[in-house]
């Protein structure tokens, strides 16, 4: 696999899906950078998988139009070996076993058999393989379908809620593996209605809410405005110097001011000057939680 | 093509179900051949004949074989699987389609063992005229024929209607409520539905009033087949896939 970090992997443009009179995908644009992780986040619903169904060729859009290294993925010249894909964890016939459904596939795509034991053993599943699918848990099921999308070594992979219905310890390895798929130079664009899943993996993040873009860029960026946390026994007076200085307060609990617009050593500082006594000062950032919580729950009367 | 050949051919092999519709082959055409020889007490040669030429009730089975594999790809969402490698899907429907076929010869094959294995000694004990070697052929090869395009004509059947449940049931009522009324409404016209023309290809007596002759049934059915496959494939190709 030779991981192509140059230029852009995914491009959407303009991209809508309608059933009926319900669009899905609204007129949404964005562009994944080819040797990233990119998290696609947005809560239930909000057109994630349809997304990606119309970027894989598998939905058409209604208008607009989604590529990937430049091409609908119908034009690709070797799709296995360019993009792995993974929507559906039950996407195999529940008697056949786990091996055997990477034989048909690596069949189709041209790849040896010895492939099938490789991204067995990658994902640790070897020892499950001969069972038939059916009887696999929901974490084994996720497992297998990240082997599939490994089965031609390609330089993108895309993965749709990957730790859906995975433990702990699943979500662990889960990490892990797409951290060890981005070493390797690998694109990757990861669905999560759940920001915790995927947010100590992502470089970027496209946040979609409601088949609409609401934010995309690095998962840095995401984490909102930095505020300063600060505690006295003298909180009016703090309050009205800061404010005096050009800063920003707001209460957050008894006893506590957040301020906006100072770092933490110019609050300190602004506290000693004038003779105030600080009985905690910490800078403090929004959660990346609380900032997508923000950018998709909607206001009351807004939702459709 | 050979790749999603060999692809489907894997597959076959790698479930029951083409197991459970062998079976389901061989207990029928263990009643049909043995209801027909003890029941029927055939003295003609074209009442022999027809107790060997099991594929007039196997074709059926294979039609419900082909429909039941090609729409388990979309109950089991792995026709999704196979679109994220080979994007044409009319190329993976056409190549799923020679598999079934390849699969109706082998069945078809195992169970013309099964009937003349019970049938030919049977027979023997019966009066009238022996069947010759061109008997025989006839009954092979038009079983043989029979079981190929009934299973063929199945998958583009199971591609055209995708659901399952709908697929199996509206073939079924097809085949025997719907069939039935437009041959008793006009036989003209009903010889040329692909159950009774399968039939022709596999069954009894060859060319009647009720009946097409050998090669009008096989065209008969390849025309359904290439038609079922080509509104199959223009509808599939514009079907979002879960």
């Amino acid at each position: 696999m030779a991981g192509d970090t140059s230029g852009t992997a995914i491009r959407v443009a303009r991209l809508t899906k309608r059933y009926g009179t319900v669009a899905a995908v609204n007129d949404l644009s964005f562009e994944v950078r080819a040797g990233a992780v990119t998290g696609f986040l947005g809560p239930n619903g909000a057109g994630k998988t349809t997304t990606l169904r119309i970027l894989l060729g598998l939905a058409r859009p209604t208008s607009g139009e989604a590529t990937i290294f430049g091409q609908r993925f119908a034009s690709l010249a070797d799709p296995v070996r360019t993009v792995g894909a993974s929507l559906e964890i039950s996407g195999f016939h529940p008697g056949r076993s786990g091996r055997n459904h990477l034989r048909s596939l690596a069949v189709l795509g041209g790849l040896p058999s010895s492939r099938v034991e490789e991204v067995l053993k990658l994902v640790e599943m070897t020892g499950a393989a001969d069972r038939r699918a059916g009887k696999y848990s929901m974490g084994m099921r996720q497992r297998l379908a990240l082997a599939a999308t490994l089965l031609g070594d390609p330089k993108l992979l895309v993965l749709d809620e990957p730790a859906n219905g995975l433990d702990p310890q699943g979500i662990r390895w889960l990490r892990d593996f797409l951290r060890a798929m981005a070493a390797e130079g690998r694109t990757v664009l990861i669905s999560s209605h759940v920001l915790a899943e995927v947010a100590q993996t992502v470089d970027d993040v496209i946040v979609i809410h409601h088949g609409h873009l609401v934010d995309e860029g690095p998962v840095d960026r995401l984490s909102g405005p930095k505020q300063v946390s600060v505690r006295s026994p003298r909180l009016a007076d703090l309050a009205a110097a800061i404010e005096r200085a050009g800063g920003q307060v707001s209460r957050a609990e008894e006893g506590v001011l957040l301020v906006s617009g100072m770092d933490a050593p110019q609050v300190g500082d602004l506290a000693f000057s004038a003779g105030l006594p600080l009985h905690e000062l910490a800078p403090r950032a929004a959660s990346l939680e609380e900032v997508f919580l923000e950018l998709t729950t909607d206001d009351p009367g807004t939702s459709p | 093509m050979s790749r999603v050949l060999q692809s489907e051919l894997l597959k076959l092999r790698t479930t029951r179900t083409a197991l459970g519709f062998a079976v389901a082959g061989v207990l029928l055409v263990l009643l049909f051949v043995l209801v027909g020889v003890l029941a029927g007490n055939p003295t003609t040669i074209a009442n022999k004949r027809a107790i060997l030429s099991i594929g007039d009730p196997l074709a059926v089975v294979l039609l419900l074989f082909g429909v039941v594999g090609a729409t388990a790809e979309y109950r089991h969402r792995t026709v999704a699987a196979g679109a994220l490698i080979v994007p044409s899907r009319l190329r993976l429907s056409i190549g799923r389609m020679i598999a079934y076929g390849l699969a109706g010869l082998a069945v078809g094959a195992l169970m013309l063992v099964v009937a003349f294995a019970i049938g030919i000694p049977l027979l023997a004990g019966k009066q009238g005229p022996s069947l010759t070697g061109s008997d025989y052929a006839q009954a092979i090869g038009g079983s043989l024929l029979a079981c190929a395009l009934g299973a063929m004509l199945g998958v583009a059947v199971g591609v055209l209607v995708a659901n399952q449940v709908a697929a199996v049931v509206g073939t079924l009522v097809f085949l025997f409520v719907a069939d039935p009324l437009i041959v008793a409404a006009s036989s003209e016209v009903g010889k040329f539905l692909f159950g009774n023309a399968l039939m022709a290809i596999g069954g009894r007596g060859g060319a009647n009033e009720h009946r097409l002759a050998f090669g009008a049934a096989v065209a008969v059915i390849l025309a359904w087949t290439a038609v079922a496959l080509v509104i199959a494939g223009w509808v599939d190709s514009r079907r979002d896939i879960a």
